[in-house]
């Protein structure tokens, strides 16, 4: 057990060192398409503790991903001079605050009302961005400037790709971290009981109101984050932040990745976001192919990729030690 | 001194009327077992003891609370927990971590952030031994959806033991089990409940009067007769009511 954690924490580091040494190997144009990458990375894990680990189907993740574009943008359009540490904060909080909010009404529903509830909710966020034309430039959408870094005595010039693409990097790895330790901590054990039986948990004294609040929020206020930089990186914010849209995106990229590993929504917005490029340059119709990937993939690969992995080494595994198993047989 | 007493308790759903005055007083550190024939309402009673209904009239005092407002998880933390007739336990977990979540809850790790469940050292000391009372302790690491029935049942018990609590519900543990089986962890439960209060379901006439030292007949809803288990063999109400329909 211990010499797999090391290997995967191994593997991890090679991946965070190998992710940190491409700016130097590949173009902007790809440089800009990882940092996409790693912000949708965020966006899925989030979803996934909700869906994969706690088993809550929600359509309005993308309003918590929007607050926080939003809390981005409009710090950056209406108050001058905004740090960039204070609008990742900001993001944060507010999203903190919205999903405590939204989760306190969403306590008593489960399963499908709770699905719609969420779709409703997202709607309503949906319809304040679009309506609220004074602070959220409606349909227009905000244009924003990145701020710069200053570490007083460095200034990191973020609108630098390989610099912007460092600090997302850095802030959302550390979050997939926390999302990560999460899942290690008692507290995510907790999430996993919610998931198999919840009826039971209250009959062995756990308030099952007060472990879906803390997992909501937490969710959320990380979406929010993911939020954030997805301002930050296209300096510009609009309603498609916060649409349904943007749901479908997230629960798109995180069933391709599989919502049985912790690393299926890395996987998958990998996927999602590099097919959505390719398909792009064909095609303005790619929303088609990527739905018909969905229904494949739900229908014949329900782990999504983590999961053919997954089963792929198992299956190689057996291949491997099945002919020492005969001999130890016999 | 009574533990948790049940006063004029009733219960309808819809109209019909499942419980019609239940009087219950379990003594601490007793062992009181409810019989009666199907339909009594003795599931039923259970659930509003345990809270997962609630009495539509009565009370229910706990160590002279009284609980009949109280959810679930409140009144475990009082110091109850109930076993369900129908297996019902965490199907993808593991044994060992079907247990670890009831004492990991009385430990008041419920929903910390930073700690790991394995560097809960008190924690899983108390789980290697409540496992080791029921006897899963081989089978710690297989998910609970693949064990055996009987084992199934086994855990059951050993998640209700997890809290550690005083009282002991314990709804029909060793239904749909052979009489081996039924034998085995009758014994198990006798071991794992000695020195708490056991209130137990049970159909089997066997295990009752082995066990338990205060019988309650529920019948039609209302206790019929409440007495040691010498006096409740003997008592004509209870024949015609419940033993005479057996046989």
């Amino acid at each position: 057990m211990t010499k797999r954690n090391t290997f995967t924490a191994v593997a991890w580091v090679f991946c965070f060192l190998g992710a940190a040494s491409l700016p130097f190997l590949t173009s902007r144009y790809q440089i800009s398409l990882l940092t996409e990458i790693i912000i949708f990375a965020l966006y899925g894990v989030t979803y996934n503790l909700l869906l994969g680990y706690g088993g809550m189907l929600s359509f309005g993740h993308a309003m918590f991903f929007g607050i926080g574009a939003y809390t981005a943008g409009i710090l950056l359009t209406s108050v001058t001079g905004t740090p960039f540490w204070a609008i990742v904060v900001c993001a944060f909080i507010i999203t903190a605050l919205a999903g405590f909010l939204v989760g306190s009404l969403l306590l008593k529903v489960k399963g499908t009302p709770f699905a719609l509830l969420t779709l409703a909710f997202n709607s309503l966020f949906f319809a304040i961005a679009f309506k609220w034309y004074a602070v959220t430039g409606g349909d227009d959408g905000l244009s924003i400037q990145r701020p710069n870094i200053d570490l007083g005595f460095w200034t990191l010039d973020t609108s630098n790709v390989s610099t912007f693409y460092y600090i997302t990097l850095i802030v959302l790895s550390a979050s997939i971290l926390a999302c990560w330790y999460f899942t290690r901590t008692a507290m995510g054990q907790t999430v996993l009981l919610m998931r198999e039986n919840e009826n039971r948990m209250q009959f062995i004294g756990y308030n099952t109101a007060v472990s879906r609040l803390i997992l909501f929020t937490f969710t959320a206020c990380f979406a929010g984050l993911a939020g954030a930089f997805y301002t930050l990186h296209f300096r510009f914010v609009s309603v498609d932040a916060i649409s349904v849209g943007m749901t479908t995106t997230v629960l798109l990229l995180t069933f391709i990745g599989g919502t049985g590993h912790f690393a299926g929504p890395l996987i998958g917005s990998a996927f999602y976001i590099y097919l959505q490029d390719y398909l792009s340059e064909y095609t303005d119709r790619w929303p088609f192919f990527m739905g018909l990937i969905f229904i494949v993939m739900v229908m014949y690969a329900p782990g999504g990729v983590s999961g053919i992995i997954v089963s792929g080494g198992k299956w190689l595994q057996e291949r491997f030690r099945s002919p020492k198993r005969e001999i130890e047989g016999t | 001194m009574s533990l948790l007493a049940v006063k004029q308790v009733y219960k309808d759903f819809n109209g019909l009327e499942v419980l019609t005055g239940v009087n219950l007083d379990v003594r601490e550190k007793g062992r009181h077992a409810i019989i009666g024939p199907n339909g009594a309402g003795k599931t039923t009673l259970f659930n509003i003891i345990s809270g997962k209904f609630k009495a539509s009239r009565g009370y229910i005092e706990f160590k002279d609370n009284n609980i009949g407002a109280l959810s679930p998880h409140a009144r475990n933390r009082l110091g109850m927990c109930r076993s369900f007739q129908i297996t019902n336990v965490f199907h993808n977990l593991s044994v060992f971590v079907n247990v670890q979540a009831g004492v990991r809850c009385a430990c008041g790790l419920r929903y910390n952030l930073f700690k790991r469940p394995e560097n809960m050292a008190e924690v899983n000391r108390r789980t290697e031994a409540i496992l080791e009372k029921i006897g899963l302790h081989d089978v710690r690491d297989i998910p609970a959806g693949e064990l055996s029935y009987g084992q199934q049942r086994a855990l059951e018990i050993g998640i209700t033991l997890s809290t550690d609590p005083e009282l002991i519900l314990m709804d029909e543990p060793t239904a749909g089990m052979t009489r081996e089986e039924t034998a085995q962890a009758i014994h198990h439960i006798d071991v794992a409940t000695a020195g708490r209060t056991l209130l137990i379901i049970e159909h089997d006439m066997n295990v009752i009067f082995s066990l338990a030292d205060t019988i309650s007949v529920l019948h039609h809803g209302t206790i019929l007769a409440s007495d040691t288990p010498e006096a409740i063999r003997s008592d004509q109400r209870v024949k015609d009511a419940y033993l005479g329909e057996d046989e």
